[in-house]
């Protein structure tokens, strides 16, 4: 059996990696926190991506294949040390798996580096500029990640890798930024918007990783889920209650919640909730035959109370 | 409150109020059941349409379309089935134009089509009338979601003058400013027909007399119009004058080449486009009898 190094495997989406992955592969997996009692099979190592001891991983396992998701996604740290964990850390892998022969990596990007504009096209290919950083200063290490990987994909033809920018994921594993949103006992919403948002469940990108192995997918990939709902609709189907806010008044209600850290969600972020930043998926589609087997219905009764 | 409640409320107040009302809702009601839509479960399409959002706002736009303009429409059976692009002249400071074509594709084509409306970029910072553009089927014009709505046979309605034509002063009525090139190559990368088409009557809705750009642009907008009855009414002077509409379809125009040609070859088809509508305009303004009546 192939070897395949996970990180960031304690995360509620690298267990449910492992676990799908779990047969087809001999696998082994990094983060920073520890995952007590993972099933027999999965070997997991405690340490931070950006330390030595990494390296040591690569040498003595030489893994065939890396799936990246050890990055920090929420906003509870100093952002200056979330980026040197997520873009200091994706090079650190970059420069291991080609100094240690590794032959497939797949790095789980996201569609919000597109970054949501009021002129976004509906459905943003691949070949859309990343534009997140400049309404959301703080998700430019998103934009940076991709950029070292897409040298790194054409610096090592020989190496299959790929990058997916799968949509909104929702589900009861993954702490999700947009999960945490949707899940507070009243959502607040900005009044006079309500964008159209995908959803994809977390079952369903572990799916899409796996087919990106199986495929030994080159490139980048939007990861579309079953499907498109205004934001509301949404709201109400996960069964929350919504408050509507003016848009001034808004951003000074959020920007003092996160300033005292009663509320983790960045004001920048509102962008999100506001425009749309919507993705096809036509191209995993047709590289892979991906299919959604979740619903949005049950997409949305993953995080429903 | 949403976009849909407050549409519903004032639909019921008119139809209360208008003879005839509930007969128009039935029959509204009965066209848009027969548009081909592809809903998901949750009754949105992919850019967000949702059908009872359109019918609350299709009927005071019936109402307009019936008792206000007293729209008369020629040549709608030139429209195809499947993909097409409609193109035409843009007047009245307020997109009546594009609500009453909207308005005619659903009560007189055979059968009854949705219109897609490529709105201007600014639009979708506007708050409630960016939801209720995407609500009704519209869009934020960019090239990328034109091509992938023309890809799925869907009719889509462009006005390639923009606010050059809708915020152009009335000494320059029907006569068509600058057109954009987009449509022509959006036309030929889809080999999508054009429709071309003329509206008479809109230019007359709210005549304008100055446009105060400066004072737009420190509001955010492309243009600040003051007319006959705006801004000296307030309120009130936003209220279109009822002019009656003409609207004239032309025969589908089929273009070829290539999409990313230079701008003078792609400027020579659209000149083809505009002189039609040119023409169109002068035949509907020589057949019209009265402004009002």
């Amino acid at each position: 059996m192939r070897k395949l190094l996970i990180t960031g495997i304690s995360g509620g989406q690298g267990r449910l990696l492992a676990k799908r992955l779990l047969g087809h592969w001999n696998i082994i997996g990094v983060d920073r926190i520890p995952w007590e009692g993972p099933p027999e099979g999965i070997t997991v190592r405690t340490l931070d991506l950006r330390k030595r001891g990494f390296e040591n991983i690569f040498r003595t396992e030489r893994p065939d294949a890396v799936v990246h998701l050890a990055f920090i996604r929420h906003f509870r740290i100093d952002p200056r040390v979330r980026h040197e964990v997520n873009v200091e850390g994706t090079q650190r892998l970059l420069d291991n798996c080609a100094r240690y022969g590794v032959k497939q990596v797949v790095v789980l990007s996201s569609s919000y580096v597109y970054g949501a504009e009021p002129d976004n096209p509906r459905y943003m290919r691949e070949d859309h500029a990343l534009n997140v950083s400049r309404t959301f200063p703080d998700l430019r290490d998103l934009a940076e990640v991709e950029g070292l990987v897409n040298t790194f994909l054409w610096r090592y033809p020989e190496i299959s890798t790929s990058v997916l920018r799968p949509v909104n994921i929702l589900g009861y594993y993954v702490h999700s930024a947009i999960g945490t949103y949707l899940k507070l006992d009243v959502v607040p919403t900005v009044a006079g918007f309500n964008p159209m948002m995908q959803f994809i469940h977390e079952e369903d990108v572990s799916e899409a990783i796996a087919l990106a192995l199986e495929h030994r997918l080159r490139g980048v990939y939007n990861v579309e889920g079953p499907g498109a709902v205004p934001l509301k609709t949404a709201i109400a189907a996960i069964g929350r209650r919504r408050i509507s806010i003016p848009e001034p008044l808004a951003h000074i209600v959020i920007s003092q919640l996160f300033r005292f850290k009663i509320y983790q969600f960045p004001p920048e972020a509102m962008t999100f909730i506001k425009y749309p930043c919507t993705v096809s998926g036509d191209a995993f589609r047709g590289a892979t035959g991906f299919e959604p087997l979740f619903s949005l219905e049950d997409t949305f009764a993953s995080v429903a109370r | 409150m949403s976009v849909y409640s407050i549409l519903s409320t004032g639909t019921e107040a008119a139809l209360t109020a208008i003879p005839g009302g509930r007969a128009l809702k039935r029959e509204l009601e009965e066209r848009v059941s027969r548009i081909p839509l592809s809903l998901n479960s949750f009754g949105y399409d992919p850019w967000g349409f949702n059908p009872d959002v359109f019918k609350a706002f299709l009927m005071p736009a019936a109402i307009l379309y019936r008792y206000w303009f007293r729209c008369r429409v020629q040549g709608i059976e030139n429209i195809p089935k499947g993909r097409v692009l409609l193109i035409g002249n843009h007047a009245g400071q307020v997109p009546f134009d594009g609500l009453m074509l909207t308005v005619a594709m659903v009560l007189e084509a055979d059968p009854p089509r949705l219109t897609r409306s490529m709105g201007e970029y600014w639009l979708g910072t506007l708050p409630w009338f960016n939801v209720l553009m995407d609500r009704i089927g519209s869009s934020i014009g960019t090239p990328q979601t034109c091509a992938d709505m023309l890809h799925k046979g869907e009719c889509v309605l462009a006005f390639p003058e923009g606010v050059r034509g809708m915020n152009k002063l009335y000494a320059d009525a029907y006569q068509l400013q600058e057109f954009g090139l987009g449509f022509m190559r959006l036309a030929l990368e889809t080999d999508t027909p054009i429709v071309p088409f003329g509206i008479v009557g809109s230019e007359e809705q709210a005549p304008g007399i100055a446009n105060l750009r400066g004072l737009g642009q420190m509001l955010g907008m492309p243009a600040f119009p003051l007319t006959l009855t705006w801004p000296w009414f307030g309120a009130l002077g936003m209220v279109p004058l009822p002019a009656r509409y003409y609207i004239r379809f032309g025969e589908p125009m089929h273009f070829e080449g290539a999409a990313n040609d230079e701008d003078e070859v792609v400027e020579e088809k659209v000149a083809v486009v505009k002189d039609r509508i040119q023409t169109m305009l002068r035949e509907g303004l020589a057949e019209r009898k009265s402004i009002f009546l």
